[in-house]
């Protein structure tokens, strides 16, 4: 027992290092970088913290998540209002912005958490949606669809290598926390939940109440990746909370496959990186998605990395199966 | 311990269960027997939890549970296993089992200690009496249907049930299997102390190891008693013999 | 805050009226939606796009015609029939192959087919406003109590309980809406006893295309034709048909009536947030029926 312990130690820190190895390159990458591409890069751990944080709810615990985007709009407005409107703290803005978010993912939760699988996510859809239309017309308050711009932020992480630091370090403690989440036992009972609900109702799990935590741990990590938004951007706007971009997210999960818990964070990658590529060549960005998309669904519906883990294991059981 | 009186259901207009009632001491093994659509496994989801009843009561330990979620009802110590294989079939059998003991252990919302190391001994132990050690590591939707009707009852006994119900245990299984969950009946009703309910179609079992047997026809009881009371009832001989139409 | 300052009797009857017209709208888009999820079972986002569509082809065909009486007529008459088109070779060329597939993908396709949509209006269309003139019939108003109204509202107050009649005598009395609900409820049922699901499929959508089609067609001359306007009214069906009852047509006639008349009265009551009354409202509704107000018919 106790050698095993001491051998899967060993494997485990042979399965940390590549990792400890990617976070060291990312550390070193505004010193070979130009700042285009470590602004870029920035963005990159910000919408991939966002999609892992969707895919903690989707795809950990099978529930139709449609409006993720408003737990990161709210994130990024907390912070923006706190700077902008009072004289806290910026830091404050900070703490404040998962908490907001993680109330406001409570709230939503209650209404909608009663219902079955795709009214949730629908009535998800529709309830976020009146945030972001209430965001869109206060002008007074929100900047309207304006938005706010040119929110300065503490001097430390003003600079575009400073946000860098500051989105690549609170993403790896996001998803060092995340991790441990997944493999706790609340994340155990979270899988079971999505994979047989009335079971897990009958061996004693409130499912209402699992889905409703996970929904808000979810939605306060969301509203971390919105607070590094106004980080690395300066200015919040409600597209941030528009629902197309709520299923932006999703398929980045989709891309990068949502059984793997660093998958949604490849998928985000190669979507802004196709974003600016393609944003270069044609004004038309949403018929190159849709068209990604789709082809996507049709011939990879398990996702980028999961295809490859799948042709990898292939011949060792068929661990990763595909969703009814 | 367990006492169900004038325990009714309708679906639609169509009466499942009418007048069900039934009576479990501790530390029996009692049968429910009756033809198919006699509303076994409807007494069985209104006891609990699953579906609500329209009347009656139900009464655990001298308090009345119904109406009460089945995560409730699981908590006051009824264990359950389902008819149709109902397990978390993308989850390996030792996640299965875990996630059971964990929810008995009130670790369901541990955020941050690791599931790896939560509940390994006691679920190891379940596993083992049950004889799913060497498959614990495989997925569980992959197993035989005998190992999986087995892994039914193994999810259920991860909460430490005192009273264990259990919706036909053996149906499909091979006479071998059929004969190894008898022997774990037993065992777990002389050695575990387990108050065992069950309902099942194959007589010999039933009259093999229940102390008290149910009969239900028609969503209604027509008599609880001992086996030899119940095998030489007129009522009983009717329900099965003058409904042969439904089969049993 | 000017709360509330400016109500008065006549200006809320006439905002009802505005809301009942809307209602209409609301209401034929909902009810497409609503057949198409309670027969398919999916959300179809694309909706919203093949309303706005919908509209635009109203724009052109008004255009070709030069406008006036016969522009209008042709143009509410060939816009559905396009959207319908356009929607049934997105079934038959892409769609039937992914019925199997899991809602989720199925939601994200309809997605897809939003995100080419949007684009594809943008390249045809360009990214200007367009606004369709009414024919001189429809113009100006009429006094109803005194009150003047115009004269469009009122024409899509009458559409809107002709298309619920309409559909309800599809859905209840052919045998095509027979099988649809059918089908609905048991797929292999239906496939069993020789009936191409398939086929039935694709005609429920299609119809349920062709509403979208309808709807864009029909609110084209109240207000600018643009891009966006997918986007919000698709969430609006949304709302409609989960207050209504899945795939209950009186119930999308009911959520579009609520949804209509607290939106049209809310802008009196509060301009800047009228969009928060009707959804207050379905929340309200949702706690005590979260199944919908009405009982879904399938």
């Amino acid at each position: 027992m106790v050698k095993e312990s001491i051998l899967s130690e060993r494997s485990a820190w042979k399965a940390l290092a590549p990792w400890l190895a990617v976070f060291v390159l990312l550390l070193l990458a505004p010193r070979f970088l130009p700042r285009f591409q470590v602004y870029l890069t920035g963005l990159i751990l910000t919408t991939g913290l966002l999609a892992v944080s969707l895919n903690l709810v989707l795809g950990l615990g099978g529930m139709y998540q449609f409006h993720h985007a408003v737990f990161y709009g709210i994130g990024a407005y907390t912070v923006a209002l706190v700077i902008t409107k009072t004289a806290l703290s910026p830091w404050i803005g900070f703490l404040l912005a998962p908490v907001v978010s993680a109330l406001f993912s409570l709230a939503i939760g209650l209404i909608c958490v009663r219902l079955s699988k795709l009214y949730f996510g629908m009535l998800q859809i529709s309830l976020g949606s009146l945030v972001w239309a209430v965001v869109f017309r206060w002008y007074s308050f929100t900047g309207g669809d304006d938005g706010i711009h040119g929110i300065s932020v503490p001097g430390i992480i003003s600079s575009t290598d400073g946000a860098y630091y500051f989105s690549l370090i609170l993403t790896a403690i996001c998803l060092i926390v995340m991790q441990r989440i997944v493999n706790s036992p609340f994340g155990r009972s979270f899988q079971a939940v999505r994979d047989n609900p009335v079971r897990s109702e009958a061996v004693g799990i409130n499912v209402k109440r699992v889905q409703l935590t996970g929904m808000v741990i979810s939605g306060a990590f969301a509203g971390i990746a919105g607070s590094m938004f106004v980080v690395i951007e300066g200015s919040v706007f409600p597209e941030l909370m528009f629902w197309t971009l709520s299923l932006e997210i999703i398929i980045m999960c989709l891309l990068g496959g949502w059984f793997t818990f660093l998958g949604p964070m490849l998928g985000a990658a190669i979507i802004v990186l196709l974003r600016t590529v393609v944003g270069i060549y044609t004004e038309y960005w949403t018929i190159v998605l849709g068209l990604v998309l789709m082809l996507l669904i049709l011939f990879l519906p398990q996702g980028v990395l999961g295809y490859f883990l799948e042709s990898y294991k292939r011949g060792g059981g068929k661990a990763v199966q595909e969703e009814r | 311990m367990l006492l169900v009186e004038n325990l009714q259901k309708s679906f639609d207009g169509f009466m499942a269960v009418s007048d069900a009632r039934l009576e479990v001491e501790k530390g029996e093994v009692v049968a429910v027997i009756g033809p198919n659509g006699a509303g076994k496994t409807t007494l069985f989801n209104l006891i609990t939890g699953q579906l609500r009843a329209d009347g009656g009561r139900i009464l655990f330990k001298g308090e009345n549970i119904a109406g009460l979620s089945p995560y409730l009802i699981c908590r006051k110590g009824i264990g359950r296993s389902f008819q149709v294989v109902n397990i978390f079939s993308r989850l390996t059998v030792f996640e299965n089992v875990r996630v059971a003991v964990m929810s008995c252990n009130k670790r369901t919302f541990s955020l941050f200690s690791k599931a790896k190391e939560t509940s390994v001994y006691e679920t190891g132990e379940i596993l083992k009496s049950l004889g799913l050690t060497e498959k614990a590591d495989r997925i569980s939707g992959s197993l035989s249907h005998g190992d999986q009707k087995v892994l039914e009852i193994a999810i259920a006994l991860g909460n430490r049930p005192e009273l264990l119900i259990l919706d036909e245990p053996t149906a499909g299984m091979s006479p071998e299997e059929t004969r190894d969950t008898l022997e774990l009946m037993k065992l777990l009703s002389r050695e575990r102390g387990i108050t065992i309910l069950f309902c099942e179609h194959d007589m010999e079992l039933v009259f093999s190891i229940a102390n008290r047997i149910m009969v239900m026809q028609r969503g209604r009881t027509i008599i609880q008693g001992e086996p030899d009371v119940v095998r030489n009832d007129t009522h009983v001989q009717e329900a099965y013999l003058g409904g042969a139409d439904e089969g049993i | 805050m000017d709360f509330a300052s400016n109500i008065t009797i006549s200006a809320l009857f006439q905002q009802a009226l505005v809301g009942l017209s809307r209602t209409t709208i609301l209401f034929i888009v909902a009810s497409g939606l609503s057949l198409i999820l309670g027969v398919l079972r999916i959300p179809n986002v694309a909706h919203g796009s093949l309303y706005m569509i919908g509209a635009f082809i109203m724009y052109s065909v008004n255009h070709f015609f030069g406008g006036g009486q016969a522009g209008f007529w042709m143009a509410v008459l060939l816009s559905p029939v396009a959207v319908a088109l356009i929607s049934l070779a997105v079934e038959r060329g892409l769609f039937q192959y992914l019925y199997e597939r899991e809602h989720l993908m199925l939601l994200l396709f309809t997605f897809s087919i939003t995100l080419v949509f949007g684009d594809l209006v943008k390249m045809v269309w360009g990214s200007d406003y367009r606004c369709v003139d009414l024919p001189a019939a429809f113009q100006g108003f009429f006094t109803i109590l005194g009150f003047p109204f115009p004269r469009y509202n009122l024409f899509l107050i009458i559409i809107g309980p002709v298309v619920a009649f309409g559909l309800w005598f599809l859905t209840n009395k052919t045998r095509i809406g027979k099988i649809a609900r059918a089908a609905a409820v048991d797929r292999e049922m239906v496939g069993a006893i020789g009936i191409n699901v398939s086929l039935v499929f694709a005609a429920v959508f299609v119809i349920g295309c062709f509403l979208a089609g309808l709807g864009g067609a029909l609110v084209a001359p109240t207000q600018n034709i643009r891009q966006g306007m997918d986007h919000a009214i698709i969430i609006e069906a949304f709302l409609i048909v989960i207050m209504g009852g899945l795939g209950n047509i009186w119930g999308a006639l009911l959520g579009a009536l609520i949804f209509g008349l607290t939106d049209s009265i809310g802008i009196l009551v509060w301009p800047q947030f009228a969009i928060v009354f009707p959804y207050v409202v379905v929340v309200i509704a949702l706690l005590f029926c979260p199944k919908g107000l009405l009982k879904s018919t399938w």
